[in-house]
């Protein structure tokens, strides 16, 4: 038997944790995939559906997610206002710009289950768009999970030696004239 | 037939009543028998042999004898949570009522339905259940400074 009194283990069994996670130049897909997981509770031993027993996520830095390809200017976030001529479309780029948060909230908005447990769940979700977070989240805050996707390093990021080191593949003459 | 119709509970216990200390559920035993009926026979037996040991071994529980001419005699036992259960005791033996005694004693009060998910073990973990913590090495996500978020 472990250290402490059985009511006190029951309630460590069901407590919730607080995950934290980067979004800083991560694909929006990837972050809800690991949000999703966790506000549902998969990832408990304990896990029943019935059971309510998801986690809070705090993903912070949402404004500054990385989306591949040309999905900026291509992906189409498409939805109705209810009345007549009210089918609105705005593309990735423009509801980032309205909203840094909506990008990464439909994502996991679409990957939870469809049921009458959805909106608790995104209850438990806290977008923040940049990397400051409020003291008392930061108080409960457990674990945090490692970001999906490494960052390639920019080219700025690099210092004078390293670039110099870098392997050439041939050595321009000293009158070489760039185009 | 165990389908959505029949009531269901889920496994629970009385104000987590054991975790600290056991308190015994059964608040008040009423024994009602007639005094000359033949279907009474067991219970005044009962009362004669059994009753003052009962009483005395449980100081939590006020236990009534009342007689009245009936051809039924009952039990009547009221838990602490409310709950009243009435037994019929005709023609019982004086050993069948005790047994039926110590089984409302050691009732909780709480009603006798089908048990969802009626999960049990007779070798319980020696580590105990699972929390967040369990198996999780003290360096995984370790949360860093938000100094150090706002540089990166």
């Amino acid at each position: 038997m472990s250290s402490f009194s059985r009511s006190a283990q029951q309630w460590a069994t069901f407590a919730r944790s607080w995950f934290v996670i980067d979004a800083r130049m991560q694909p929006p897909g990837k972050i809800a995939t690991m949000c999703a997981i966790r506000l549902q509770g998969k990832h408990k031993p304990i896990y029943h559906a019935l059971s309510d027993c998801g986690d809070h996520v705090v993903v912070m830095n949402t404004r500054h997610i990385a989306l591949s390809g040309n999905k900026w200017e291509q992906k189409i976030y498409s939805s109705h206002t209810g009345y007549p001529g009210g089918f609105k479309q705005v593309t990735a780029a423009q509801l980032h710009h309205k909203d840094p948060q909506a990008l990464v909230r439909l994502a996991v908005y679409g990957m939870l289950p469809k049921n009458l447990l959805r909106r608790t769940m995104m209850q438990r979700l806290h977008l923040f768009a940049e990397g400051e977070l409020p003291e008392e989240i930061v108080r409960n805050l457990t674990e945090e999970l490692p970001q999906p996707r490494i960052i390639p390093r920019a080219l700025p990021e690099y210092t004078q030696e390293e670039r110099d080191a870098f392997p050439r593949l041939w050595t321009p003459p000293e009158d070489f004239r760039l185009k | 037939m165990t389908g959505r119709g029949t009531p269901s509970r889920f496994l629970q216990s009385v104000l987590q009543n054991g975790v600290g200390r056991y308190v015994c559920q059964l608040k008040r035993i009423s024994l009602i028998f007639s005094k000359n009926a033949q279907s009474s026979l067991g219970a005044r037996n009962f009362i004669e042999e059994g009753v003052v040991d009962f009483a005395k071994k449980n100081p939590g529980t006020v236990v009534y004898i009342s007689p009245e001419p009936c051809r039924i005699p009952r039990i009547v036992a009221e838990y602490l949570n409310g709950t009243v259960k009435e037994e019929a005791i005709t023609s019982k033996t004086s050993q069948q009522i005790s047994e039926l005694v110590t089984k409302l004693t050691d009732q909780s009060g709480l009603d006798i339905i089908r048990i969802r998910k009626p999960y049990h073990t007779d070798s319980p973990s020696i580590q105990g259940q699972w929390h967040p913590f369990t198996n999780r090495p003290p360096a995984a996500g370790v949360i860093r400074p938000p100094s150090d978020e706002t540089s990166a």
